[in-house]
């Protein structure tokens, strides 16, 4: 059995729920609040100690990290290919995955959590905020979770941020106009990982992801959001985030 | 036809010298010098849209028939599809799954703790006295702000007490869990000798010299051992044959960034 402990279908979350769609495998849902740190609680901290979402459970086998969940997906159960199956466009696929877990993630999150999520915090009992950070596992998660709770964002880190977004969605652009896909010529784990987290750019960040900068861009993010596996993935959403996907549907553009 | 190009077999260098080796691939090893800045000369291989941004910062580069790849983890994974003969990858899924996580532990936490503390001790300390203005045209051709960044702090020695000490709890977090996963296996994933191995050595291989309060044979005995049964195989010997400097162990450069959420 194939269990799923999640929050909202994007980004990390996302990730393994695409790939299970896209291989056509049906699991187990657990809908993990983020934002109610439902992540740090004991019951949760026993099926993952590290108390990071997502998490993943395979006949009792706890699988680890969001990507490498999706590779784990495609190695252990029969369907539909998600990996390439020639060892240099695998290659490309993980160097991607990598841009997107490493380098462009960070930066794209702290946007996120300053314009989405910070403010909606902002509405909460700070002590009891305050308890609830206190109780995350590691340190690298307790530093991340009071930078967006209390919007600790230098003005330097944001510019940062937005030069790499402006960056890595012109890198995108321009490898997008040489192949039809990031790996190559086929949709893989790294158009996957890509679109979870790059699906909200022409919405947050729409001076640098647009038709007229980024038309390949732009197309590739369409043709993803089309796929049914992933209408499937984003029914599993339950909040007003959910909204910033509107924009890539053809029909209402 | 395989060549690698490498610098001294220490960290991300160190990796694929390894796997070629316990392979037993054939291939042209082709030396760069990387303090001279050799891998940002003209006449350097031609950047292709993957090569030329390295999140991994200095690392080797494997050209195969033509084709360049770059970071040396996934470059390790490659020689596994690729050359599926003498395997160093389980084949069953989780564990293949488990070598993935452990390198994005590595990438995120070990490495960037290891290399800066490297660079601060061995590195910087070479450019004491140097014209580093002379270096700039230089910088100036690094694609990536945060690895032309880590020239800079390395030129200056410019590393605050805060990212020292950061650093040194990133090695020391990384050690303890690779002394808490010998404690259940002699190896890092499942019951033998594996990629997670070999990428987890190649940052630890020199800790024994560059922070023994660190590891030692009191504080991490099971990772003393560990290291020693690597060191021991003829391939890793080979990989380590390779330096120029006789001190592969001191052999830094900037390589990946630290996590930028804190």
């Amino acid at each position: 059995m194939l269990t799923l402990y999640h929050w909202e279908p994007n980004a990390n979350s996302g990730k393994p729920i695409l790939a299970a769609y896209e291989k056509g495998l049906d699991f187990e849902s657990h809908y993990i609040d983020l934002l109610g740190f439902d992540q740090h609680a004991p019951e949760y901290l026993k099926i993952n100690p590290n108390g990071t979402i997502p998490a993943m459970v395979h006949d009792g086998v706890l699988v680890p990290e969001s990507t490498a969940m999706m590779e784990y997906i495609d190695a252990a159960f029969d369907g539909p290919p998600l990996r390439p199956a020639d060892p240099f466009e695998r290659w490309r696929m993980r160097w991607w995955c990598r841009f997107f877990d490493q380098f462009i993630g960070p930066s794209i999150s702290m946007f996120g959590w300053k314009f989405f999520v910070g403010p909606a915090m902002a509405q909460r009992d700070p002590q009891e905020l305050k308890a609830r950070i206190e109780r995350i596992p590691l340190k690298e998660r307790r530093i991340a979770w009071s930078k967006a709770i209390y919007g600790t964002f230098s003005p330097e880190e944001l510019a940062e941020s937005g030069r790499r977004i402006a960056f890595g969605a012109a890198h995108i652009e321009a490898t997008l106009a040489e192949r039809p896909w990031l790996a190559g010529q086929s949709y893989s784990i790294a158009d996957m990982v890509g679109f979870n987290m790059m699906a909200g750019l022409p919405m947050m960040n729409a001076e640098v992801a647009n038709d007229t900068k980024a038309p390949h861009l732009m197309e590739w993010l369409r043709k993803i959001y089309e796929r049914p596996a992933v209408h499937k993935s984003l029914a599993l959403g339950r909040t007003q985030m959910m909204r910033r996907y509107a924009h890539l549907d053809r029909k209402s553009a | 036809m395989l060549e690698l190009y490498h610098w001294e077999p220490n960290g991300s260098y160190l990796k694929p010298l390894i796997a070629l080796h316990e392979k037993e691939l054939s291939f042209r090893g082709r030396y760069v010098d990387v303090l001279a800045f050799e891998q940002y000369q003209p006449e350097f291989l031609p950047a292709t849209r993957e090569t030329e941004l390295n999140p991994e910062g200095e690392g080797p580069v494997l050209v195969h028939d033509g084709r360049q790849l770059t970071e040396s983890l996934f470059m390790i994974e490659y020689l596994e599809d690729a050359f599926p003969e003498k395997p160093l990858r389980p084949s069953d899924a989780i564990s293949q799954a488990r070598i993935l996580a452990w390198a994005r532990f590595i990438n995120e936490v070990f490495m960037p703790g290891a290399n800066t503390l490297g660079c601060h001790l061995c590195l910087a300390p070479q450019f004491k006295g140097r014209d580093v203005a002379a270096l700039e045209p230089l910088l100036a051709r690094i694609p990536m702000k945060h690895v032309e960044e880590g020239w800079r702090l390395a030129l200056t020695d410019g590393y605050s007490a805060d990212l020292l000490q950061d650093s040194e709890r990133k090695v020391k977090l990384s050690v303890q869990r690779i002394e808490d996963a010998l404690a259940q296996s002699a190896w890092l994933v499942g019951s033998t000798y594996s990629l997670a191995d070999i990428d987890a050595f190649a940052i630890c291989n020199a800790l024994t010299t560059l922070t023994p309060g660190i590891v030692n044979g009191s504080a991490t005995p099971r990772t003393v051992d560990w290291l020693n049964r690597i060191r021991a195989r003829p391939a890793v010997r080979t990989a380590l044959s390779t330096t120029r400097t006789g001190n592969p162990e001191r052999a830094f450069a900037p390589g990946p960034e630290h996590s930028r959420w804190g």
